[in-house]
């Protein structure tokens, strides 16, 4: 039982980040059609500058207990890097999706490039960050307490996001844009600058994961990538453009890596991957997507 | 004197032939132009940082050899590709031979790399000396009897010496054992090695989990949770990249680390990245062939990390020795044929005298064998908090040299750790 509950927060903790960057990705496609490969980087850049602000932060004085407010604070930070983004993907808008995967998959490559140029070859971490809030244990189980401050800030997104996509005016209008762009535009909504705000929120959304995964790991120079192909799976298992899909698809992904884990960590990818194509071929729109008329 | 077409065609010709025998002895106008040697190592990815400790070691030796007169009186250029997939890779290999027409190719850490890369040295003749890429798996098939290539240890031997010191330093104290170790083939051989080594010394054990992470992995988490319900009395690790102090952050705060014995044989590459407050002491940790911290260190080791420590505000790790032993060796066997032929020498005459060369590099003395294999000397021990860093050294630590780590030639691995004679 014990091993069984260590297990399941380990499972839902990879679940919150993997939810945190494919709402983000879900948020894009769903309002712009645009499947951002570059939403990884995000995660990269967030990590990155999660160290170096947090190392500054310190220096100055900052409170250990303060460290996860300042690393949520520094992903926010980085929401400047989307308009820029946002508005060189307008070039793609009306193309075919194979130029738009070509377009932020050479934003993956050249965000992989300023980050080794900015922070260098090596990984970079916040070691003492992660126990500062210090360690649940009972028995056999332990947790620290940051992994569920992280799983706790990633219900919080989900919910609040829910709220405001739809008790918000702003949010009714988003949605309404994702579902006609044309009539919306029509009906007088700005949608370059609507956007150019939701490019920006999938981008925070993306660093704030990014920043707060930090302590718990490591940034690394490849973790875009590999970041990306798992956010991708939770996408095509919970569906495209679906934000209850982005959670179900994290969840499941989550929860399946750490039990195989377990079971048969030969299978540990291998079992994501099934579930992948079982939704493809049941399900071809993911559980939470609209199926094509 | 006219130069008809016809006599030019065969003079073409007769330069090529010349040039595929390998025994062209250069002109003496080349002797003035630098010795180009194309280095092929990560500068992204994951192998980005013992990449750059490689290129840095490079860059050190090449301008120390140069403010001496560089190799046989030729200053040394530098000419740095990117190593990344097997395919990307070939293909900056036959640029810096093809296009950069370099004197000799140095580098490669991927293992997947090292044995793509392989055949096509041997049929581009072209000298390449490998600074890591270490395998037991498919040299045979891919590399049979190389001359073109030299490549670093032939089997791992830091799981060799690891195995041995967990037997020596911890005989009759853990009976469950487990593993997690990188999902390609040098996390595969590592476990699988300490595994055969442990039947090979009639340790009685059981295996009660083995995990395969994916290079690279960030979130450990579950695994640290399937390791702590197996309850291990040891856990095997050869992590290396910058998973591994992630595994160790993650399993010091499940508590995993407590009252676990720690075998990490490759620990050394992330070295600065095990810090204190989650990597306790008296851990078995290995640190290659190259040990920054080793106070017996010879004043070319020292030298050099005070050099690493003033210049980039870091200390190196073994890719730095790795890549320093291939451009000594390389300088070395130059001037033993140049001084044997009176003149530069030829690409066959440097291969020939490589084999069987000794040199100083910074881990200590190593040597080439006959059948182009490395040897050099490893050093492993466990961890202590007793130094004026925020990572981890070693307290006590033992050195062995790679002749008693790795098969003989043309031995077979898993048969040799059956009847072979270990020294500890």
């Amino acid at each position: 039982m014990v091993a069984f509950a260590n297990i399941l927060v380990g499972g839902v903790f990879h679940a919150a980040v993997l939810f945190l960057v494919a709402a983000g990705l879900q948020l894009v496609f769903g309002v712009q059609k645009i499947v951002n490969l570059a939403c990884g980087s995000f995660y990269a850049l967030g990590a990155y500058f999660g160290v170096s602000f947090v190392g500054y932060a310190s220096t100055a004085g900052l409170s250990p207990w303060l460290i996860m407010p300042a690393l949520v604070i520094a992903g926010l930070l980085l929401g400047f890097v989307g308009p820029p983004i946002e508005r060189l993907l307008r070039t793609v808008y009306s193309r075919d999706e194979s130029f738009q995967l070509l377009l932020t998959f050479a934003l993956v490559l050249m965000f992989q490039d300023v980050l080794r140029f900015v922070w260098g070859p090596n990984p970079r971490s916040l070691d003492s960050a992660y126990l500062v809030y210090g360690v649940i244990n009972a028995r056999e189980f332990s947790v620290p307490v940051y992994n569920l401050l992280v799983i706790a800030a990633a219900i919080a997104t989900a919910a609040g996001f829910g709220a405001f996509l739809q008790r918000t005016n702003y949010g009714r209008i988003l949605r309404a844009t994702a579902e006609n762009r044309a009539m919306a535009e029509a009906l007088g909504v700005d949608v370059r600058r609507l956007y150019a705000v939701v490019f920006t929120i999938g981008t925070v959304l993306g660093t704030t994961a990014g920043a707060l995964v930090v302590p718990t790991a490591a940034a690394s120079l490849d973790m875009a990538i590999d970041f990306v192909i798992e956010a991708f799976a939770v996408v095509v298992i919970g569906g495209l453009g679906s934000m209850r899909g982005a959670l179900a698809g994290a969840l499941i992904v989550g929860l399946i890596r750490a039990f195989a884990i377990v079971v048969y960590p030969e299978a540990e990818v291998l079992a994501i991957y099934v579930i992948v194509i079982a939704v493809l071929l049941l399900r071809p729109a993911g559980l939470f997507g609209r199926q094509a008329s | 004197m006219s130069l008809s077409r016809r006599s030019l065609l065969k003079s073409a010709a007769a330069a090529g032939a010349l040039a595929a025998s390998g025994d062209v002895v250069a002109p003496a106008i080349a002797q003035n132009k630098p010795v180009r040697i194309g280095i092929l190592a990560p500068r992204s990815g994951i192998a980005a940082a013992p990449g750059e400790n490689g290129i840095r070691a490079t860059q050190w030796a090449a301008d120390r050899f140069n403010a001496t007169g560089g190799i046989a009186g030729r200053k040394i250029e530098l000419v740095i590709e990117e190593e990344s997939s097997p395919k990307d890779t070939i293909e900056r290999f036959s640029k810096l031979v093809q296009q950069e027409k370099v004197d000799c190719v140095q580098g490669i850490i991927s293992t997947g790399a090292g044995l793509a890369l392989g055949p096509v040295v041997e049929e581009a003749r072209a000298l390449t000396i490998y600074w890591d890429g270490t395998t037991q798996d498919g040299v045979d098939e891919k590399i049979p009897n190389p001359r073109y290539l030299f490549r670093s240890t032939d089997n791992e031997c830091e799981a060799v010496m690891s195995s041995l010191l967990a037997i020596k330093y911890w005989k009759g104290k853990f009976a469950t054992v487990a593993g997690i170790n990188p999902d390609y083939s040098y996390g595969r051989n590592n476990m699988a090695a300490f595994v055969a080594i442990l039947n090979r010394f009639n340790i009685e054990h059981k295996v009660v989990t083995e995990q395969w992470p994916k290079v690279g992995t960030m979130d450990l988490t579950s695994h640290v949770a399937a390791l702590k319900s197996a309850k291990p009395d040891l856990i095997f690790s050869s992590l290396l990249f910058a998973d591994l102090p992630v595994f160790m952050k993650q399993a010091h705060a499940a508590e995993l680390t407590k009252d676990t014995k720690l075998v990490l044989p490759a620990a050394g590459w992330q070295h600065t990245l095990m810090k204190k407050e989650f990597t306790p002491e008296g851990i078995l940790f290995g640190h290659n062939t190259f040990y920054f911290d080793n106070p017996n260190a010879s004043p070319l080791a020292k030298e050099f990390v005070a050099w690493y420590e003033r210049t980039y505000k870091d200390y190196p790790e073994w890719e730095a020795d790795r890549a320093y032993f291939a451009i000594a060796s390389y300088k070395a066997a130059v001037e033993k044929a140049s001084a044997a032929k009176s003149g530069w020498p030829s690409q066959n005459d440097v291969i020939d005298a490589m084999a069987g060369l000794s040199v100083e590099s910074l881990g200590g003395r190593g040597s080439w064998r006959k059948d182009h294999i490395a040897e050099q000397t490893f050093v492993q021990g466990l961890t202590t908090h007793n130094n004026k860093y925020d990572f981890v050294t070693l307290g006590t630590f033992e050195t062995m040299y790679a002749a008693d780590l790795q098969k003989p030639p043309g031995a077979n691995f898993w048969d040799w750790i059956k009847t072979a004679q270990f020294k500890v």
